[in-house]
């Protein structure tokens, strides 16, 4: 936060680079006009001047202060403007908002890692934090899935990270047009839960993607014998000022810009409306 | 406590307009409207009831530069800060939620902040009651207890007056001159005409069946139902007047000024009813049906602000009332909500 008097005034931001990721989603990597830092798992308001703002959470390493990355899907009025933008464009960011993950409460335990779709880009970001911490994990797992193989989201690190020691990884997709294009699991992601070796009781698990992809894999982990105080999960709500005040986001008692983006579930169970 | 000669009090404010824009209520058929203060024309109405706007609007504007370019700070178009004379309870109320919004946590918002510091509230006893006011359900009383810089109450030939802060000290110190000495008589009168506007406003809530506040407790939980809701909103229009006339509602949108070259990011009051309110950018709305949306305005007001702030985000001033052009009536919801009206 550059500005602690304003924290509606916008950081000068310029592209460095636009990476072209799936037909639909693109990474841009941002240099703030001033060092900027943020813990894994919060989020940043990204400005298209002229055109308005998004709540974006980066899919860097947080340990980087000079630059940042960020992964967009296409879906919206300002993320189509964002998709528009080219090398060396100015930009703007606000922030950083939110709780973001509570990695300190990581250590000692069995960490799985649970990514859906574009909920990789928060992912990959929580992933490089407890990977710099991995000696002071128990176990860390990964399980993402993705749509198609076209579809899917840093396919080539994340198939780097199957091989990498120490980590169990299994990656699927919902559906291959031709075998060939794919030589991992076909299925939704709550297919590849069933294999978790880990203490089910104790094990924490983090949750991120597509709010459908949420509720069954939360359902999932549930039967599976988690306890709900050990599932965290990203809301996507309708964020925009970043700091409880615009009223937007509110999920029961809380926001979801101040007060998440990243939630225990059973802090939130009993709101009906945080699948929508 | 003073006493302020009704001649003195127009001194008074021709020196308060000096250093603040004055704002004070005037009647136009037969609603009282906030109007700058000008030295020629005493035809104000301090007492009565309050004003058709809600106090807010002095303090989080209806539209604001929040910031410019990519400047650092606040965008400033200093102006000279304000002076609101003739405020009641009820619009006091709304500060307890606007300031728990804008000035508690991390971030507090710099430009409410500016204007509570700088803007200065000279507020009124009501001395009379229109239908619509139920503020004593709400646990107020007509008349100003707190959040005022000085109070007035309108007695015979003047007012008394009470001081609410340093701020309303300095301004009865720097014009000592004008200022009396209260009599025992003048206390008695203003507790009279106290009692009377009391006895009104009760006369009000048994008139239209008006659950007391402590009645209200989990109610919206226990009465959640769409069949309950449905009906609420069946008039509704979705126009949103209700949360903008409304005292403690604060929800705001941040837009851009459509020029890329010269940014600017504006804030505009925003309303919960508008069916895009909560959506996202991927189109998923938590709240797609009408019903859902009144049931959240009355959630936010009646189960959210109880929860965090220990009160009902409610000051009973029956704005909203007068201003839904579906007679939506917080009265008779907040009647069935508690179960003793159907």
């Amino acid at each position: 936060m550059h500005d602690n008097s304003n924290p509606y005034a916008i950081i000068k931001t310029k592209v460095l680079q636009v990476i072209t990721e799936t037909p639909a989603i693109k990474t841009l990597r941002l240099k703030p006009e001033i060092p900027f830092s943020f813990n894994t798992g919060q989020f940043i308001e990204l400005t298209v001047p002229g055109v308005g703002e998004a709540p974006l959470t980066p899919s860097s390493d947080p340990a980087k202060h000079d630059e940042i990355e960020v992964t967009i899907m296409r879906v919206g009025r300002v993320t189509e403007k964002i998709h528009q933008l080219k090398k060396s464009d100015t930009v703007g960011i606000r922030g950083p908002f939110g709780s973001g993950y509570p990695i300190e409460l990581f250590k000692g335990k069995e960490v799985i890692v649970v990514g859906g779709g574009c909920g990789f880009a928060p992912v990959r970001s929580l992933m490089y934090s407890l990977f710099a911490m991995s000696s002071e994990l128990k176990k860390l797992l990964f399980r993402g899935g993705c749509k198609t193989p076209q579809d899917f989201l840093f396919k080539e690190e994340l198939i780097g990270w199957t091989k990498q020691k120490g980590l169990d990884v299994r990656l699927t997709v919902d559906k291959i047009e031709k075998r060939g294009d794919w030589k991992y699991n076909v299925g939704l992601v709550t297919t590849i839960l069933d294999d978790l070796k880990v203490d089910k009781k104790q094990a924490l698990a983090i949750i991120c993607g597509p709010p459908i992809m949420m509720k069954f894999c939360t359902k999932k982990l549930l039967e599976l014998g988690f306890n709900e105080k050990h599932l965290y999960l990203s809301m996507e709500k309708n964020m925009s000022c970043g700091i409880g005040k615009c009223g937007h986001c509110r999920i029961g008692t809380y926001y979801a810009c101040k007060d998440g983006p990243v939630f225990r579930y059973d802090t939130i169970k009993n709101n009906e409306d945080i699948w929508e | 406590m003073y006493f302020l000669p009704k001649q003195n009090l127009h001194i008074l404010l021709n020196k308060l307009n000096n250093k603040y824009t004055v704002y004070i209520p005037e009647k136009k058929n037969n609603t009282l409207y906030y109007t700058l203060f000008a030295s020629d024309d005493d035809t104000y109405t301090i007492n009565e009831v309050r004003a058709c706007e809600p106090l807010k609007a002095f303090f989080l504007k209806a539209r604001e530069k929040v910031s410019e370019n990519f400047k650092a700070g606040a965008p400033s178009d200093h102006v000279k800060p304000l002076c609101i004379v003739g405020a009641k309870a009820c619009d006091l109320k709304g500060f307890k939620v606007q300031d728990y919004v804008f000035l508690t946590d991390e971030f507090s918002d710099p430009f409410y902040r500016r204007m509570r510091e700088e803007n200065l509230i000279i507020s009124a006893d009501c001395s009379t009651t229109i239908d619509t006011c139920f503020c004593m359900a709400l646990g107020l009383k007509p008349y100003p207890e707190n959040n005022f810089d000085l109070n007035l109450s309108l007695i015979e030939n003047g007012c008394m007056v009470e001081v609410g802060s340093d701020k309303g000290e300095a301004v009865v110190k720097n014009n000592k001159e004008l200022f009396q000495e209260v009599t025992q008589a003048q206390k008695l009168k203003r507790q009279q005409i106290r009692n009377h506007v009391q006895k009104e406003v009760q006369k009000n809530i048994k008139k239209h069946g008006i659950p007391l506040e402590g009645t209200l407790k989990n109610r919206i939980k226990k009465n959640y139902s769409d069949k309950f809701w449905n009906r609420e909103a069946k008039t509704c229009v979705e126009c949103g007047a209700c949360n903008t006339i409304c005292p403690t509602c604060h929800c705001f949108l941040l837009y851009d000024q459509g020029d890329a070259k010269k940014m600017a990011r504006l804030r505009i009051w925003d309303s919960c009813m508008i069916k895009d309110f909560a959506t996202v950018a991927g189109g998923a709305n938590p709240r797609p049906k009408l019903w859902m949306r009144l049931r959240n305005r009355f959630e936010k007001k009646f189960d959210f602000f109880p929860k965090v702030l220990g009160i009902n985000a409610c000051t009973g001033c029956g704005r909203c009332i007068t201003a839904c052009p579906a007679k939506i009536d917080i009265r008779k919801v907040l009647g069935r909500l508690a179960g003793i009206a159907r």
